[in-house]
């Protein structure tokens, strides 16, 4: 994967932190800080097909998640839990130890949306939702 | 009276107004106000990058009288100096900013 740049990932992220959110929404999550990070999705044969998300406009916190919006698509459910803040810490290099936090709430934010897809799986399939 | 600067036009702001008239007086501790903070932007953020002369003073100061050092996080991004800055000295945007000023509220914001 080229270098990534926080800078490439907010500008790209920004534009798509006003579109319109995807077909299924997870619950949006706040940190300590104040941060609030909405992760929804589309999916296409049981595979993340399309990510988008609503965050607080924090430069570290938008790159994460547009980080997570670039990589994740392709990758059933399973394979995109395991998706964790650690990745995102070591693949996005120049952010401040203080701001890595940021990339806890993405992942969480991200792992909730997850979450409601495998629901809504379960009920399309007859199951019971986790 | 306490005030806080925020360093936004890149002129001889910082090699000037701030290296040679500011921070000499802060040394001095003849400036005439208190300083609770400051916010650099853009090109104004390589002062706090670890190495830099006047930011090394700065530093000293800022550590020895509480004062607060802040770069703005998406210039500091741009520029790939956000993890170079001195230690202890954080990025953020303008709520990080009025967070951290919160404890300690200026009387007066001056936009240099």
């Amino acid at each position: 994967m080229p270098r990534q740049t926080v800078t490439e990932l907010f500008e790209r992220g920004y534009r798509r932190n006003y579109a319109a959110p995807l077909s299924i929404r997870g619950t949006a999550l706040t940190d300590a800080e104040g941060n609030r990070a909405e992760f929804s999705l589309d999916m296409t044969e049981g595979h993340v097909s399309a990510i988008g998300f609503r965050a607080t406009t924090c430069a570290t916190l938008i790159a994460y998640s547009e980080l997570i919006a670039e990589t994740v698509p392709g990758f059933s459910i399973g394979i995109a839990r395991e998706f964790s803040a650690a990745d995102l810490v070591d693949a996005l290099e120049g952010v401040p130890e203080l701001k890595r936090a940021r990339a806890a709430l993405a992942i969480a934010a991200f792992r909730a949306a997850l979450d409601a897809a495998e629901s809504r799986q379960s009920i399309e399939t007859g199951g019971v939702p986790a | 009276m306490k005030v806080a600067y925020i360093f936004a036009t890149s002129r001889h702001t910082v090699s000037y107004v701030l290296g040679k008239m500011i921070l000499p007086q802060l040394e001095e501790n003849r400036h005439g106000v208190t300083v609770v903070g400051m916010f650099f932007f853009e090109d104004n953020n390589y002062v706090l990058m670890k190495g830099n002369p006047i930011g090394d003073r700065l530093h000293k100061v800022a550590k020895k009288t509480g004062m607060l050092l802040m770069g703005c996080d998406q210039c500091c991004y741009e520029r790939e100096i956000a993890d170079k800055l001195f230690d202890g000295v954080p990025i953020g945007c303008f709520p990080d900013l009025y967070k951290a000023l919160s404890g300690n509220m200026p009387d007066q914001v001056i936009t240099l």
